[in-house]
């Protein structure tokens, strides 16, 4: 048991999630449409019909945000910033050089935080699955050289680029732009759901029993 | 000169470590600011809901900023005592605990504070949910009287004068039975 959680405590895919901006932001505002529609739900201070209703709301626009961050911002910031950095702010140097975009870097990323040098020149050797070249063709002369060595470069301007660029996105994407698309998608949704006309007619009756009273 | 220096040192520290209470925080900094601001500009609602929405919004992000950071550095410090023989283990449990941290104030502390803290403090600050269907107040007026007997000015001679039958009693009051 020990055992188990020490090793979850200490896996290398969860450290590079908590160390990806993109990642750990999904799962956040994945758990948070799950936490604050349960605790919406657990509350025992509001009518059923009202707490449907406020659930469903917050559900709606967590799942709203999400969709947002992730067709929107990711794509847009990850590879703006990225373009941004390489050729205007640290114009092709300090690793940049060596990659022409976010993938590859990433991908290199990957292999360089693989411990196994024999795991890394085994992936290098292999061949991409949508063109018929082998892995390490992508990769220039330096960075085959670094993977072979146990401790790689891992070119941290390159990371901290992508990952300010991604902390610009997610700060604008999730306070700023996905509330503003929520609130024109939340109550059509509801409606939809038949929500709305619900807690509408709860809270009327409430009222008359509220004036009859 | 100056700025793009800046730029290159945090694109530096990012690099090395980044740290997953960097960015909820940012996130929940700007969303203190922009959703309560949001709020006050739209032109649709009425200044008491305003308010009461806006400081509630608000007041969310003053709880989520403090919690994200105490719950992911307390897990991270948790993980660098219980892994400190194994200082590059240590390291890779302290990242990933910290996420885990920030993802336990995410689903469970925030809204466990909210539900806790938000109603007593806004209460005391005398701000209570407006009624949607309220109507604005209107000015005093003298008291008037709850009900008042219908006025007949004279008995209609033609018909056959009618019973106070249990149903023609005012419907005002607390009624007890089906009716």
């Amino acid at each position: 048991m020990i055992g188990a959680v020490q090793k979850i405590l200490t896996n290398s895919h969860l450290a590079s999630i908590a160390q990806n901006t993109t990642q750990s932001v999904a799962i956040e505002t994945t758990l948070k449409s799950i936490g604050r529609p349960g605790f919406i739900l657990v509350d025992n201070d509001i009518d059923s019909d009202t707490k449907q209703y406020a659930a469903a709301k917050e559900f709606l626009y967590q799942a709203t945000c999400l969709a947002v961050y992730m067709a929107l911002i990711v794509p847009v910031f990850k590879k703006g910033g990225f373009k941004l950095a390489k050729e205007k702010l640290f114009k092709n140097t300090n690793g940049f050089e060596h990659f022409k975009n976010v993938k590859e870097y990433m991908h290199y990323r990957k292999l360089a935080d693989n411990p196994s040098i024999n795991n890394r020149l085994t992936t290098l050797e292999k061949e991409l699955p949508a063109s018929s070249t082998k892995v390490k063709e992508q990769y220039d002369t330096v960075l085959q050289e670094e993977l072979k060595k146990e401790n790689p470069e891992k070119f941290v301007y390159v990371k901290g680029a992508v990952e300010l660029s991604n902390i610009i996105g997610s700060v604008l994407g999730l306070a700023i732009l996905a509330p503003q698309v929520s609130h024109a998608f939340i109550h059509p949704a509801l409606r939809f759901l038949g929500l709305e006309d619900k807690n509408k007619k709860a809270q009327n009756q409430q009222k008359q029993l509220d004036t009859k009273a | 000169m100056k700025l793009a220096n800046i730029i290159k040192n945090t694109c530096k520290k990012l690099g090395e470590n980044n740290k997953p209470t960097y960015v909820v925080m940012a996130i929940a900094t700007v969303k203190g600011i922009c959703r309560p601001t949001f709020t006050m500009m739209d032109k649709t609602e009425k200044p008491e809901t305003k308010k009461y929405t806006a400081l509630r919004e608000g007041l969310t992000e003053v709880i989520a900023i403090p919690a994200y950071w105490a719950c992911g550095e307390a897990a991270g410090a948790l993980a660098k005592k219980v892994f400190n023989k194994d200082k590059a283990l240590a390291s890779r449990a302290a990242k990933n605990m910290m996420f885990m941290g920030v993802c336990a104030a995410a689903l469970i502390v925030i809204p466990a504070l909210c539900s806790v803290a938000i109603k007593p403090i806004m209460d005391k600050m005398g701000l209570k949910a407006p009624d949607e269907n309220e109507q604005p107040p209107k000015t005093l007026t003298e008291p008037k009287a709850l009900y008042t007997a219908p006025v007949n000015p004279l008995p209609d001679k033609n018909k056959f004068p009618q019973m106070r039958t249990f149903t023609s009693r005012p419907q005002i009051g607390l009624r007890v039975g089906g009716l």
